[in-house]
């Protein structure tokens, strides 16, 4: 099985990205969640040849905006 | 799931076989924390170093306080003990619930190492792997 170890940079914000691993290549439009924010791919490639059982990737990603709670009545 | 299929799916251990991957869960010890622990505090000596099995962690460094990476599932924390057996050089927090690490002491894993030479050449070579990619990341954080 083929794990893809993923570095996610994000723009427009201080937030500082983070690395973990998946289980499928990420792909653009994919929202991904770190912490208690949700961020959506923007562009993804490889960033070094293969090895071993892993690929690695450059995933790009902005802060998806959160939506204001709504109280139930 | 079993813990040699988990370290199967983790860098570190990437071109060992089963019967060494068996080797290496035998001197992990889970450990879980809720969102806000700290897991490792920066300049308090480290004997041990984490994988990251499930949630995330927030690398922060101090005075003043700034995150420089999130970690999540398969990554590793603490290895520069292990490297440099110098004190921590950043504070490792939980930031979601539950954070669920693998823990191996610096000690237990040297023992494993000069006793299968083969197991502490390819971890070895896989911790210098993940540095370097830790490296390109920032680089790409950074620009």
């Amino acid at each position: 099985m083929v794990m893809y170890k993923v570095s996610y940079v994000v723009i427009g914000s201080n937030h500082p990205g983070g690395i973990a691993n998946s289980d499928h290549r990420p792909y653009i439009h994919e929202q991904i969640r770190m912490g208690d924010t949700t961020f959506e791919i923007i562009e993804v490639f490889d960033l070094m040849p293969a090895r071993g059982g892993f690929q690695y990737i450059h995933a790009t990603c902005r802060a998806v905006p959160q939506e204001p709670e709504i109280n139930s009545l | 799931m079993i813990l040699t299929q988990i370290l199967k799916n983790v860098e570190l251990f990437d071109g060992l076989t089963d019967s060494e991957l068996d080797e290496v869960a035998a001197i992990c010890d889970e450990r879980r924390y809720r969102r806000g622990e700290i897991i490792a505090k920066q300049g308090e000596p480290g004997d041990e170093f984490f994988i990251v099995t499930q949630g995330f962690v927030e690398v922060l460094l101090e005075e003043p306080r700034r995150a420089v990476v999130n970690l999540g599932p398969g990554q590793l924390i603490g290895e520069m003990a292990v490297v440099d057996q110098g004190p921590r050089s950043a504070t490792v927090q939980a930031v979601e619930e539950p954070t669920v690490v693998q823990v191996i002491s610096r000690d237990e894993f040297e023992v494993l190492c000069q006793k299968h030479t083969r197991i502490g050449y390819i971890v070895i070579r896989n911790i210098a792997a993940d540095l370097s990619f830790k490296l390109r990341h920032r680089n790409l954080s950074e620009k």
